[in-house]
């Protein structure tokens, strides 16, 4: 044999036959075509990229089935998977069939990190992200990928990328219209005091920058009190607000914060209306002590509509997700995981129509609509990306025996000053 | 050095090598996952292994590297929310920040150089949520909860990113190969350093220091200053490794650097083998890797449920797979993973060559893995 | 002034929650020199119990028995594991105890799953007014049986067999051993009198003012570390004084959030740290700690 003696020569030279070998026997060995995302055209005189075949379509889902939004991020999935199946009874996309590929984070930054290396190669586009830690930790590579994304999280922060869809409103400005419900309907006058409970993060200090906003235009004074999402007892903060003499609280926290919130207060006889964000409550409140407080005086503010809503739409998702999905609770991820589906799919759909599924023209698509979701309640328009989709919230009310755990107590509309708002962007 | 360990050293420079040519983004992430835990759980070894110094706050050192190398390389940017930067070219970013983390633990070691023990580990517990707070409220720093985007590594006009492009042997070669090769160089060198440290003299006192402080310091080891400059080094081990993860991540964010962080470095050199350098990467390739298996072939494995489908999920099997790895190996098996592979091999080369092994076994006593060897 | 005075007997009541479980905390490393991190699974466990039987047995019968498996379950862990472990350095066994806090933390999470489960306790939402002050129920009976079960073990620690055997233990291991105090069962006694404690503590962490169990409840267990090192791992006077100490900076610190702005909001929850290592730094063995004297 003619490999040399020495130790050092003989790594270098075994090195080399590798990097011979590979050239030839690798996978990866696809000489770079151009870029990332390498696309082909199909018979059908389709052009695909990633996630895409002549027969199949993969669409990710990149959810929390383990952490502390597992209820949420089951019924996200479970409702999309049923919009993905009927889709693909009515005959798929693009004569394709649609295809989940789901993976767990468990809330957790570095597994949201690796799925979505892992699934990014697989998948043309993600119906749900839950989490906005998530979202922005991949922020880059969805930009980078062209990835159209739907995140479970409505905070501004994740606004102003072109793939990435925030459904509806974003939290501040839902607080905008949680204050002007308040003035206009609780006796909120000028003057007044008015509490914000809120976590740190995107998700509070979204919400925060619009109670600030409608707290300023609307001459009230705002008392804030931010607390961490692992804070259970809110007894301190309720004696704070109490010593302020707050009219009315905001709410922007976890259920849990929520049901103490509320059930504090109403104990310690501080008995005024409380305006929740959309995440700040959960059916699964009601059972416990806190629930007779919750029917009491407390509202939330949401853009997706509640599945109790008198709509065709709704009536029908909620009959199917109960046919195929008997012992499951339904929230308000049941909803909006269907209506961020059909978004997704509608965007394919569209792109379909161009014969072009590759990430981009996906993207493309999406962005062309400007006024869509009719049928799921209120329009949002999609061709912009550095403002909320749409201005409207409902008021939703809990209640025992509405389906989700809640009805409509007003209309999805939009406040005057909601219109003026600027969304901060980034 | 044998015939056996040049061998096995070649095998694995090959394999480390090749691998990039092969697997797919997904694998080369969860190694470099792997490598930069190898290079914390390395640091968190010499201070808890070696010198018996309780650390739960390893996750704080991280996020310091991590944000520093962010903060030293970025450029100032404006807007809402203006960030700050000093733009400095990136390898020295990279360097500051190591150094940055090593001055957060020698700011810590007034405290870290009078308590013992559980009185450490619990006040270590302090960083993570002092530092979570500073992470999330000194925004114009850390960029709050938003966190900020991370500047690739740029070496000598070579950038570790997707762009430019480049293929090297027809196989394209994105951020994620580039940083293979730079997460090697890097671990390597880690490696090496924390070797020399342990089988020198330091070592020597730092092992002393762990078994019996008081006959450490008859001894003439100078104990405090001892246990000062290891917390300034794990720290700064634990700050090189929080480089490499916002590499690799691409974008810090501060929920990432928390309690469970700290805990799963515990964990990595328990399962590998406390006080050893080999254990330390062994546990970090353990812990970093089982989840990621465990998530990938969910489908493929009895008792581990599907997502979502109600049993036990392949995320929650992986944490009670690692929580009681921790508890049976300290049963079963002191010395770890490591110790474990050392007795296999002296058991195998007894079986294949009996006479060599008994004539041989009696010379080097140190192959037996006992706590107190460990190194 | 009424704002101070509600937050003082907040703070007082949860702190008195807080000094249960740092008083289980001290208990064990008096036994055992172990520093268990397994504590808030042993919370877990005791509060799962109570939840899940409630409805089937009644509360008090359930109390019971949750106090019950979370003492078993703290001597089960002493017994097979603590007890086998054969290791130099007590920071290893902390670790091991970190493993069974995963394990035992993972699975109940995962069978609580994401409800809230409520504890079905007698006091509900009743709420007292004592002159402009108001304070839940709940809280005052925490207090109460805080203040009970706290002197009780300062009584028995002073004159029982048991305490006596406990002290000597602490005090010299072989000594002890050698004038026949049976050095096994001390230490399994402390894991689960520790186990029964945290039963009562999680009790008092799942009712009025928070909305039930659920897989947060651990996160308020973390609290208590801070308080048992502050007074002093080895001293229950210490573990008590920590928690009120923690229990009333906490409660201050957020509701006076307002005023302390330039600390960055949320300051209420890194307070109790905080404290901690100004404390520490000052007496490192904490408030009323002894002191390790080595004579060479």
């Amino acid at each position: 044999m003619g490999i040399p003696r020495t130790p050092v020569r003989r790594i270098a030279v075994l090195a080399l036959l590798a990097l011979a070998v590979t050239a030839c026997a690798s996978e990866k060995a696809t000489g770079g075509s151009g870029g990332a995302a390498p696309s082909a055209v199909g018979g059908d005189g389709v052009k695909t990229g990633p996630g895409v075949t002549a027969d199949k379509i993969t669409i990710g889902l990149m959810t929390d089935l383990t952490g502390p939004y597992a209820s949420f991020g089951k019924s996200l999935t479970q409702a999309q998977q049923l919009y993905f199946e009927q889709t693909n009874a009515a005959g798929g996309v693009c004569g394709r069939q649609l295809e989940a590929l789901v993976r767990d984070h468990g809330y957790d930054v570095q597994k949201a990190v690796a799925a979505y290396t892992e699934i990014s190669p697989k998948v043309v586009a993600l119906a749900h992200v839950v989490g906005s830690p998530m979202v922005n930790a991949v922020k880059q590579r969805i930009e980078a990928d062209d990835m159209l994304t739907i995140p479970q999280a409505w905070a501004t922060g994740l606004l102003g990328s072109k793939p990435i869809q925030v459904t509806g409103t974003t939290y501040d400005i839902d607080m905008i219209n949680g204050v002007d419900f308040l003035t206009k309907e609780k006796g909120i006058k000028s003057g007044d005091k008015i509490g914000h409970l809120y976590f740190e993060g995107d998700y509070g200090e979204s919400a925060l920058n619009g109670s600030k906003y409608a707290a300023e235009k609307l001459g009230l004074k705002l008392v804030e009190q931010k607390i961490k999402a692992t804070d259970q007892d809110m007894s301190a903060q309720v004696a704070a607000f109490k010593a302020e003499g707050v009219k009315a609280i905001l709410v922007s926290v976890g259920p849990r914060q929520t049901a103490s919130l509320v059930g504090v207060s109403l104990a310690k006889g501080m008995d005024v209306p409380f305006v929740g964000s959309n995440s700040a409550y959960s059916p699964q409140l009601l059972p416990t002590p806190a629930g007779p407080a919750l029917l009491k005086d407390f509202y939330y503010i949401t853009a997706g509509t509640p599945i109790s809503a008198d709509q065709p739409a709704m009536k029908k998702l909620a009959a199917d997700y109960a046919a195929k999905y008997p012992d499951a609770a339904i929230d308000s991820g049941v909803s909006a995981g269907y209506s961020a589906a059909a978004i997704v799919v509608d965007a394919l759909k569209k792109a379909c129509e161009g014969k072009d599924l590759t990430r981009a023209a996906v993207v493309a698509a999406h962005r062309g609509q400007s006024a869509w979701g009719a049928e799921f309640g209120t329009v949002m328009d999609f061709t912009t990306f550095d403002k909320p989709a749409s201005l409207l919230s409902y008021v939703a009310k809990p209640d025992k025996d509405a389906l989700g755990g809640a009805v409509i107590f007003k209309d999805a509309a939009t406040s005057d000053l909601a219109k003026t708002y600027q969304v901060p962007v980034g | 050095m044998s015939k056996k360990v040049i061998l096995s050293c070649v095998v694995l420079v090959v394999a480390a090598v090749a691998i990039p040519f092969y697997l797919e983004g997904f694998w080369l992430q969860a190694g470099l996952f792997a490598m930069s835990a190898a290079i914390g759980a390395i640091g968190l070894n010499l201070l808890t292994g070696a010198t018996g110094q309780l650390s739960m706050g390893h996750a704080f050192f991280l996020a310091v590297g991590a944000y520093a190398y962010v903060y030293f390389a970025a450029e100032p940017e404006g807007g809402t929310h203006a960030l700050g930067g000093l733009g400095l070219p990136t390898p020295v970013a990279a360097l500051f920040a190591v150094l940055t983390a090593g001055v957060a633990g020698g700011v810590f070691s007034p405290i870290a150089g009078r308590l013992k023990g559980a009185y450490l580990g619990i006040a270590t517990l302090a960083l993570i949520f002092v530092g979570q707070h500073v992470l999330f409220n000194a925004e114009p720093v850390t960029g709050g909860y938003n966190g900020r985007a991370v500047p690739p590594m740029e070496l000598f006009g070579f950038v570790f990113a997707d762009s430019p492009e480049l293929v090297v042997a027809q196989v394209p070669f994105g951020s994620l190969e580039r940083l293979w090769f730079l997460g090697l160089a890097v671990l390597t060198c880690a490696a090496l350093f924390a070797r020399g440290v342990l089988r020198g003299r330091p070592g020597r006192a730092m092992n002393t220091i762990r078994d019996h402080e008081i006959a450490a310091g008859v001894m003439g080891v100078p104990v405090a200053r001892y246990r000062a400059g290891v917390f300034v080094l794990s720290s700064m081990y634990g700050g090189l490794a929080g480089v490499l993860i916002a590499l690799v991540f691409q974008r810090t964010v501060p929920d990432y650097f928390g309690l469970l962080l700290s805990l799963d470095y515990l964990a990595m050199i328990i399962i590998g083998g406390l006080g050893s350098v080999a254990g330390a990467v062994i546990g970090a390739f353990f812990i970093s890797l089982l989840p990621q298996l465990l998530s990938r072939y969910s489908d493929a494995l009895p008792l581990v449920a599907e997502p979502g489908s109600g049993g036990v999920s392949p995320a929650e099997a992986s944490r009670i797979l690692y929580g009681a790895a921790v508890v049976v190996i300290v049963l079963f098996l002191p010395g770890g993973l490591l110790g474990l592979a050392r007795r296999l091999r002296l058991a195998v080369t007894r079986r294949l060559a009996p006479v060599h092994a008994t004539r041989k076994t009696p010379l080097s006593p140190s192959s037996t893995p006992s706590p107190d060897t460990r190194n | 002034m009424i704002t101070f005075l509600e937050l003082l007997v907040n703070g007082i009541s949860v702190g008195a929650v807080y000094a249960l479980i740092a008083l289980g905390f001290v208990i064990i490393f008096k036994a055992t020199e172990v520093v268990n991190f397994a504590h808030a699974s042993l919370l877990l466990v005791g509060g799962f119990v109570i939840a899940r039987l409630h409805p089937l047995i009644g509360f008090w019968a359930a109390l019971l028995l949750g106090i019950a498996g979370a003492a078993v379950v703290g001597a089960l862990i002493e017994f097979l594991i603590i007890r086998r472990a054969n290791v130099i350095s007590h920071s290893v066994l902390a670790i091991v105890t970190i493993g069974v806090d995963i394990v035992l933390t993972t699975e109940l999470t995962r069978q609580i799953g994401t409800d809230v489960l409520a504890l079905g306790d007698p006091w509900r939402d009743r709420v007292l007014h004592l002159g402009g002050v108001s304070i839940a129920e709940t809280r005052i009976v925490a207090l109460a049986v805080a203040a009970v079960l706290i002197s009780a073990f300062l009584l028995a620690f002073k004159y029982t067999n048991w305490g006596i055997a406990m002290r000597a233990t602490a005090e010299d291991t072989e000594t002890a051993a050698l004038m026949g105090v049976r050095r096994g069962r001390i230490s399994m006694g402390a894991w689960a009198v520790a186990g029964a404690l945290a039963a009562v503590a999680a009790l008092f962490l799942c009712v009025f003012p928070t909305p039930g169990l659920d897989r947060s409840t651990t996160f308020a267990a973390m609290k208590a570390f801070p308080a048992a090192i502050l007074g002093g791992l080895d001293s229950t006077t210490g573990a008590l004084a920590g928690g009120l100490i923690i229990g009333v900076t906490e409660a201050m610190m957020s509701g006076y959030q307002n005023d302390l702005v330039f600390l960055g909001r949320g300051i209420g929850d890194v307070a109790p740290f905080l404290v901690m290592i100004v404390v520490l730094l000052i007496r490192p063995a904490g408030l009323f700690g002894t002191r390790e004297l080595a004579r060479v």
